[in-house]
């Protein structure tokens, strides 16, 4: 299982992703799913000098659906980051066998309500959430390694499924 | 030569707390904004700086803590149709007095030159007792 962490953050690729969880998972590949980033080789260009040090792969959600398995049972490991609650739920729904996310950043926006300090979520997200943990996918908050991960439905029992 | 425009986008406080130990150096500074990362998704940050170098009639520098992270990539999303505008990152506070000591001699693009050899030149390891 090359898969170490499943990351869903508004921020894509930044500081706590390159540097906190690059230290600590030592991940060998970033796969940064976001159709509108894949969409665009400048940006996809952006993404990948961001983490210079290892192999970043800029894929919409299908195509990481599609690459899901294969990666699983790769060498070396492997992180994942996406957007938003809904990237997550589309990329379970189109067949990753995605185990559990982890909820790093959503931050304010007109709307969402406060969960934690960077997690936000709208009725939109909430439905997203229910949906992922009545598949059985586990949902966590946490920004960084060194904090400990707490449940979504623990924080948010409105979610619970 | 007019002044060169710059915003500091950075971490937390960070932007404000070099601001302020610049002026400490160097005197009041005037027209030098900053902007924090905190609480902002990539789309918002984006937007917020996009907002403020639009206001700029002849470019300007955006300045940010370190590549890689959200205030740089943010800025170079939101510079991209702005092109008398760069983005210079790992700013410190020598690159910052830097900046101000020399934005109404320079243009926008030596401005950077200029503040990222001292930038770099500032960062040294230096003993101070024998090996």
């Amino acid at each position: 299982m090359s898969w170490l962490n499943q990351r869903v953050d508004d921020r894509l690729v930044h500081g706590q992703v390159v540097v906190a969880w690059g230290a600590a998972l030592r991940f060998a590949r970033l796969y940064v799913v976001d159709d509108p980033s894949a969409a665009s080789p400048w940006e996809r260009d952006l993404l990948v000098a961001a983490a210079p040090d290892v192999e970043v792969r800029v894929l919409t959600v299908a195509e990481a659906a599609a690459a899901w398995a294969a990666e699983r049972d790769a060498r070396g490991g492997a992180m994942l980051v996406l957007r938003d609650l809904r990237a997550a739920r589309t990329l379970v729904e189109a067949g990753a066998a995605v185990p559990a996310f982890t909820l790093g950043g959503l931050h304010h926006a007109p709307g969402k309500t406060k969960i934690a300090d960077y997690i936000y979520l709208d009725e939109a997200d909430r439905e997203d959430a229910r949906a992922l943990l009545r598949r059985g996918v586990r949902l966590e908050v946490q920004d960084v390694p060194a904090t400990r991960p707490q449940g979504l439905a623990v924080l948010d029992p409105s979610v619970a499924p | 030569m007019s002044r060169v425009p710059a915003l500091l986008v950075t971490h937390a406080d960070l932007g404000a707390a070099l601001l302020r130990a610049a002026e400490q150096i160097y005197g009041p500074v005037a027209e030098v904004e900053f902007l924090s990362n905190s609480e902002l998704s990539r789309d918002d940050l984006e937007e917020a700086i996009e907002r403020r170098v639009a206001r700029w009639e002849h470019g300007g520098l955006v300045l940010t803590d370190f590549p890689g992270g959200s205030c740089q990539q943010c800025g170079m999303l939101a510079t991209r149709e702005h092109a008398d505008v760069l983005v210079v990152t790992g700013v410190n506070l020598p690159a910052l007095l830097d900046y101000l000591h020399n934005r109404e001699q320079l243009s926008v693009a030596a401005l950077a030159e200029h503040l990222l050899t001292r930038a770099r030149d500032s960062v040294r390891v230096q003993r101070a007792h024998p090996e």
